[in-house]
């Protein structure tokens, strides 16, 4: 995957880096078929690529509608937000968006690990 | 007489006395096994139906088996069923009911026993050594005070019990001689197998709300409060091992059914379709919720389960446990988890303390979530409003998951104030709102949401609400989890909407035959006579089949199944039907059909019980925020799919979340549902006529006596 984002800031990194208020949480849940769903919710970034890794026994459940406006809004990374919402729309099916958006998080949790290491 | 599939008799343990009794099942033969007989030995036994916490001493407890148990039967041969009057449920602990697997009830029938009734409280810790016949009380203080993998260590030690199972025979040697053995006797008296034990940990011992019963590494009886009614009775645990076995009525038979369900409606081996759409015929899967910790595992079951839904690792921790325990605590363990091989680790760790502690992980699931939300609004913490000197900032390590299940199973801080039940505690913080906002998902009773909402899921939630407890079904709700998975990854579906309906109606008989709008969930339909006809059929079915012959949950009923070219299951079937295999151990002649009546009878015996107990129409309600709030979409899954019909009345799938229920309807639908059931629709009572046409005029005359039977509609 090409992603068309810049490097963040040393300050947006942190943003990237730090959790939300509970208030500001954002819900999700975890499917196993066939058993059923387990509530929870998402705090921040590096939580969310956990929370979205691929693996084959459950399946993430999240709004992927409502995601980027909480990265834009509660993280404050509108340029993630941007694209995520860009892979959301051009997805295929509900999954393969889960599997997009974790790379590109991964991608951008990355980023601001390195610009973080850097700045020290 | 001739017992096939059962033992025979039935222990009764008076615990006031140290006394054991063995009484003849043959009186019981007809409510079949697991509940339906522990309800009728309850309603015997229990001298005040009217106590509504499970730790009262007239209190009786039951462990029952099913004539299946012990045999081939597919996933049905090692459940086991306790019933009682519970603890911690709101506003009243009902008669309820739990179940658990593994080798404990395989082994009383082996030992010669179709169940235990529990009566009476020692008036100290005791613990139960059942070897065939004989049944010895021990004083438990030594094994007081020790977690529930422990005090099984102990009762092995205890018991001179060696390792290993090839060439190390268990002796019974404690057993009395009768002089005219003959050697084949004596031989049966030796056996390579471990004492199976059922016990209680700490939260048993403290009397704590949802404290469970546990057996082996992971197998609980965790709804209900029953290791609290142990630990009222000062009974630490029942250790059995029997050298007998189980006369089936007709072998043959059995072995065909059961070849049939391998050959026909499983899996096949060969060419396995790993996205079958069936209940018995899956391939064998690990329930475990989060990712594997390793793949060095090997498949752990209950004894004759064709599954296997758990695992033993290499890695020395998570053996056994399998579904919630696994991840109840899973949204807090990845804030803090560097990674998924951590928050693996994490999360069966934590499985293995509740196990140890013996309490019910179940009620964590939302529990926690609200006891999180009251510690982030600033209300719940060190120095607040209510005080908690646990850790809550490093809440998801498992230093923190070890002190706040010490803290519940022990009643010490937060666990004090929750000692009578989570809905006891919101009342006593002044919290009631949270019942309102749904801060607090106690959904019914007191007790948990399953993560199958009452306002998308209708079965389940109306099945819980004019039961008992959360149902724990999983009849019809893999509709939900098939097709939302389906939906998920964009997959074509494998059964239509119209095909899916109508296949399930076939099997509904005798309430719902060919009647495919009972599983119609949209909002024109779903306080209908035909969903209170579907609720009956679960309700019915499930008291006989799963909770009295003791088929799995996980496993049965089968509706469809893709595995078989006209994709009609094997519920009902009369190759590999339920009543087939039934009818094969037992030397019975009973149709699918009789079963589900034998159901109806049970569960008419429960209502009576829930009468007595002080139940009427008016608290049967669910909590007020599934009547005030939405169920919010995308909240823990995108999209909650159900079998619908549009305004031209065509099928499809569509999505129910997104609504709420309507508490005037939801009054009416009730009163529909007691019309069918036959009881009084303005109390929820059963009637005379209802209760003599299933030969129950003595319990219409206790009910009477009470000044609570039903009026016959006139
Ligand atoms: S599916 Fe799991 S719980 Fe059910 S009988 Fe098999 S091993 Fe036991």
């Amino acid at each position: 995957m090409i992603y068309g984002f810049a490097l963040p800031s040393e300050a947006l990194s942190r943003k990237i880096l730090t959790p939300v208020a509970f208030k500001e949480r954002f819900p999700a849940g975890r499917l196993k078929p066939p058993v059923g769903i387990i509530g929870g919710d998402i705090r921040s970034l590096v939580e969310l690529h956990l929370f979205l890794e691929p693996d084959e026994a459950t399946l993430p459940g999240i709004d992927l509608q409502t995601l980027p406006n909480w990265i834009a809004q509660s993280i404050g990374d509108p340029e993630l937000a941007e694209s995520i919402r860009a892979v959301v729309s051009a997805r295929n099916n509900y999954v393969e968006g889960c599997q997009k958006v974790y790379e590109l998080v991964g991608h951008r949790l990355n980023q601001a690990r390195m610009v973080l290491k850097e700045a020290t | 007489m001739t017992y096939h599939g059962y033992a025979g008799k039935i222990l009764r343990l008076d615990m006031t006395n140290r006394k054991a009794v063995a009484i003849d099942t043959a009186p019981y033969r007809r409510w079949g096994g697991g509940h339906g007989m522990g309800s009728a030995l309850f309603w015997d036994f229990c001298t005040d139906k009217t106590i509504t916490d499970g730790r009262h001493p007239a209190n009786v407890c039951c462990v029952m088996t099913s004539p299946l148990c012990g045999t081939i039967v597919p996933s049905a041969g090692g459940r086991c069923e306790v019933v009682g009057v519970g603890v911690g449920q709101y506003p009243v602990s009902w008669f309820t009911r739990s179940n658990f697997g593994g080798r404990f009830s395989t082994m009383l029938k082996y030992a010669g026993w179709d169940g235990i009734v529990i009566e009476g409280t020692a008036d100290e810790p005791v613990w139960i050594d059942i070897r065939n016949d004989q049944v010895l009380f021990h004083t438990a203080d030594d094994l007081w005070g020790k977690d529930t993998w422990a005090t099984q260590q102990e009762i092995r030690k205890l018991l001179h019990i060696k390792r290993g199972t090839q060439a190390h025979w268990q002796n019974l040697d404690a057993l009395p001689l009768a002089d005219d053995r003959g050697y084949a006797e004596q031989q049966s008296d030796r056996t390579t197998q471990k004492p199976a034990i059922l016990c209680i940990g700490p939260a048993g011992e403290y009397q704590t709300p949802h404290a469970a019963l546990i057996h082996d590494a992971g197998n609980g009886a965790g709804q209900g409060g029953f290791g609290a009614v142990w630990g009222s009775k000062n009974l630490k645990a029942i250790s059995v091992i029997g050298t007998g076995g189980i006369k089936v009525h007709d072998p043959k038979t059995l072995l065909r059914a059961r070849m049939i369900t391998k050959e026909k409606y499983v899996v096949n081996w060969q060419t396995p379709d790993f996205h079958a759409w069936t209940r018995v015929g899956n391939l064998p899967k690990p329930l475990i919720q989060t990712a594997m910790p390793t793949d060095e595992r090997r498949p752990q079951a209950c004894q004759g389960c064709i599954n296997g839904c758990r695992s033993r690792y290499n890695i020395g921790y998570g053996n056994e446990s399998a579904c919630q325990e696994t991840f109840w605590y899973g949204p807090y363990v990845r804030k803090i988890a560097k990674n998924s091989a951590e928050d693996t680790e994490i999360n069966l760790k934590s499985a293995d303390i509740v196990q140890k502690y013996g309490l019910n992980s179940f009620v964590l699931q939302p529990g926690l979530h609200w006891l999180e939300h009251l510690y982030e609004e600033g209300i719940l913490g060190p120095g607040r409003q209510i005080p908690s000197e646990l850790p809550w900032q490093s809440i998801g390590t498992l230093d923190f998951a070890e002190k706040l299940i010490h803290a519940l199973s022990t009643k010490t801080d937060i666990g004090a104030d929750l000692a009578e039940g989570w809905v006891q505690a919101a009342l006593k913080w002044g919290r009631e709102e949270d019942l309102h906002t749904g801060a607090l998902q106690f959904s019914y009773w007191g007790v948990p949401e399953h993560g199958y909402d009452p306002r998308a899921e209708l079965e389940w939630g109306y099945g819980s609400l004019m039961g008992d407890r959360d149902t724990n079904t999983h009849c019809f709700n893999y509709i939900f989890t098939n097709v939302s998975a389906a939906f998920a990854f964009g997959k074509p579906l494998r059964i239509g909407a119209e095909q899916m309906v109508t296949l399930h109606a076939k099997k509904l008989s005798p309430y719902a035959k060919d009647r495919p709008e009972v599983l119609d969930y949209s909002d024109a339909n779903m306080y209908s006579e035909a969903v209170a006809q579907l609720v009956r059929w679960q309700q019915h079915y499930c008291r006989f089949y799963k909770n009295s012959a003791l088929f799995c949950d996980l496993k049965w009923p089968d509706f469809v199944n893709t595995n078989v070219s006209n994709f009609e299951g094997a519920t009902g079937s009369l190759d590999a039907g339920e009543q087939v295999f039934w009818n094969a151990v037992t030397g019975d002649a009973i149709s699918f059909e009789e079963g589900i009546e034998i159901g109806r009878r049970i569960w008419n015996l429960d209502n009576a019980i829930w009468v007595l107990q002080g139940r009427h129409r008016d608290m049967v309600h669910f909590a007020p925020y599934i009547y005030k709030t939405i169920y919010k979409k995308g909240e823990i899954f995108p999209f909650f799919m159900w079998t619908c019909r549009d305004d031209n009345g065509n099928w499809r799938y569509q999505d129910l979340m997104g609504r709420s229920l309507d508490r005037e309807k939801v009054e009416e639908w009730k009163s529909i549902f007691y019309q069918l059931e036959g009881w009084d629709s303005k109390t929820g009572w059963p009637t005379r006529t209802t209760l003599e046409q299933m030969e129950m005029g003595y319990v219409a005359d206790t009910l009477e006596a009470a000044g609570k039977l039903g009026e016959d509609a006139s």
